[in-house]
């Protein structure tokens, strides 16, 4: 399968002419890359994809996919694929029928439809539901005809628009890894729009988190999470703890910090909540002065359990508490 | 050892909603069973007890060639408003619903308001405009004034397809590669369709029943079922209109069975 590479080059869109929904967004996306664009919601994320679709036409700025520039090309000319939360299968056609659309469109004869269709079904397990129709279908059955709609065409470009996002916790676990897995398998340029960190820091290959319509930054799932560059990005990502007191302010993880005796440490505190996580305990503690702190102690071998009301000391290393730019 | 069953408690809700329910459908099927009982009874008037049971009036119905003509004419007008109100009213529809049209609430109000304003007034102010203009009182100007009042129906039917529609769809399809005109076939048509249809079966029966818009639209000679029903009842009162009104009843059940199963209604209430 072909992947293409995307960029979209200084795009801007408005709204009713007056609310930024993206503001100056430049972003380059490899070809066969699985790409986040993470953000709350109003971030202009959706809007973002929602250009590389072609459905959004940008007020100014380029898109380009695959070294062309698609700005002006209509959505059914655009040869991508798209997966939308809402699945939008279509509910009056079949399994099969609604997976065959899209080579139906291409004028695919019939005979090369059946065997692309066969096979995209194999490929997300849902083999012997052809003849059903949607309403007949888990979330996550219907989820995987939308994904199998999607890639049957063998599209450059894979479009997913919060596509786990209707599904509970355990099932989307289990699907983001076989997103993951069919993405890298089949090499397609994947972006990815979600507002759920976790999601994007296990399935990314980069990601670019999204504030007020422009771009906070961009990196690698590690990147986004040890060396946020701003305030904004460190809050959005996991648990942060902010360090002021001169020069910039610093973002220091919860897992980064060491509980130590109070004598010596460099922070004295006392243990005010602790919440049991399974894996982890969070600890709300309250040092002397300064505001609370939240501190993650990972139950990896054994540790003395801390109470609320206990006396403790906080350390950690410099290298650890990351500048923010302002 | 397992404890006993509990007993539901008498809920007294359910048992007055139950009901409820018994009394409307009595309220609502009883005048059609008196009808068939008046239509099969050979009394030529109404009689309770009935006495027997004769097709005698049936007879009579179908042996007129005035009924018949006039059936003829309501069957051949109500099919031909069908088409136009289906057509017209989802063009309608779509348009204020997705046209981004200024003053579409306004819009949307005078499409509707034939069903505001009461029959007796559109007809009579049907029959001056065609008089004034010169039109005269030829069929389709009946079939153009019924389908006014029939449009309504499809455009408020379509609407709340419309409403509910989940316009995702159709971006799929697009991205797919189905051009605007492939979407709206391959996809929008199909999905309003029960919608439209369920308009469509209401704007029939509209103009089959319809009495005060025709009232003033037809000739002599050229009268519709409903018309010619009238008339009769003003001179006889006899079994000959209950199995009219038998037929009209058939008929339009027999309209919504085979749209029913023909594009399955079902479907616009699972919408």
């Amino acid at each position: 399968m072909t992947s293409a590479a995307i960029k979209l080059d200084q795009v801007t869109k408005t709204f009713d002419g007056r609310v930024m929904a993206v503001d100056a967004v430049t972003l380059d996306i490899a070809a066969g890359e699985f790409f986040s664009l993470l953000g709350p919601s109003g971030c202009g994320k959706t809007t973002s994809l929602r250009m590389i679709a072609g459905f959004e036409h940008p007020d100014s700025g380029r898109v380009h996919v695959g070294g062309k520039d698609i700005t002006d090309l209509p959505v059914h000319r655009r040869d991508m694929g798209m997966v939308f939360q809402s699945y939008a299968l279509f509910p009056h056609r079949t399994v099969a029928e609604n997976v065959a659309f899209g080579l139906r469109m291409r004028e695919v004869p019939r005979p090369e439809i059946e065997r692309r269709v066969a096979a995209a079904l194999a490929q997300v397990a849902l083999t012997g539901f052809e003849s059903r129709k949607p309403g007949q279908l888990s979330g996550g059955q219907q989820q995987r005809v939308a994904l199998a709609r999607a890639l049957v065409v063998e599209p450059p470009v894979l479009l997913c628009d919060e596509p786990l996002g209707a599904l509970d916790r355990k099932l989307r676990q289990q699907m983001q890894f076989e997103l993951k897995e069919l993405q890298k398998r089949l090499g397609v340029t994947l972006v990815f729009v979600t507002h759920d960190q976790e999601e994007a820091l296990a399935m990314s290959d980069r990601i670019a988190v999204m504030n007020g319509g422009k771009v906070e930054q961009v990196g690698t799932p590690t990147e986004i999470y040890e060396r946020p560059r701003t305030r904004f990005v460190a809050d959005f990502i996991g648990e942060i703890n902010i360090l002021e007191g001169g020069g910039p302010l610093r973002a220091l993880r919860p897992e980064k910090i060491r509980l130590v005796a109070p004598d010596g440490a460099r922070l004295a505190g006392t243990v005010e909540t602790a919440n049991y996580l399974g894996g982890s305990t969070l600890l709300r503690v309250q040092p002397t002065t300064g505001p609370s702190m939240l501190v993650r102690e990972t139950h990896a071998g054994e540790r003395a359990s801390r109470t609320p009301g206990d006396a403790v000391g906080l350390t950690w290393n410099d290298s650890d508490a990351v500048a923010l730019e302002s | 050892m397992s404890a006993a069953p509990n007993r539901r408690p008498f809920d007294a809700g359910r048992a007055a909603y139950l009901a409820l329910n018994a009394l409307l459908l009595a309220f609502l099927l009883l005048p059609i069973a008196i009808v068939l009982v008046f239509a099969l009874n050979p009394t030529p008037y109404i009689s309770f007890p009935p006495v027997g049971v004769s097709l005698r009036w049936f007879e009579k119905f179908f042996g007129s060639a005035e009924f018949m003509n006039a059936l003829w004419l309501s069957l051949w007008v109500a099919s031909v408003v069908l088409v136009l109100s289906i057509v017209i009213g989802a063009a309608c529809a779509l348009a204020l619903a997705r046209g981004n049209l200024p003053g579409r609430a306004v819009m949307t109000a005078f499409f509707m308001s034939p069903l505001m304003v009461p029959a007796i007034l559109t007809g009579l102010a049907l029959f001056q405009a065609y008089l004034l203009s010169g039109i005269g009182r030829p069929v389709w100007g009946l079939i153009a004034a019924h389908t006014l009042v029939a449009v309504p129906y499809v455009i408020r039917t379509t609407l709340a397809v419309l409403h509910n529609f989940d316009r995702r769809i159709e971006e799929a399809a697009a991205v797919l590669g189905a051009s605007p005109t492939r979407v709206f076939f391959e996809v929008t048509l199909p999905l309003i369709r029960p919608g439209v249809f369920a308009g469509g079966v209401f704007a029939f029966i509209v103009s089959f029943d319809q009495f005060p818009v025709s009232l003033f639209l037809v000739v002599p000679k050229g009268e519709t079922l409903p018309v010619v029903l009238f008339n009769y009842m003003k001179f006889d009162l006899d079994g000959a209109i209950a199995a009219a009104s038998m037929v009209s009843i058939l008929l339009a059940l027999s309209v919504v069975l085979v749209l029913e199963r023909l594009i399955g209604l079902k479907a616009y209430v699972k919408l």
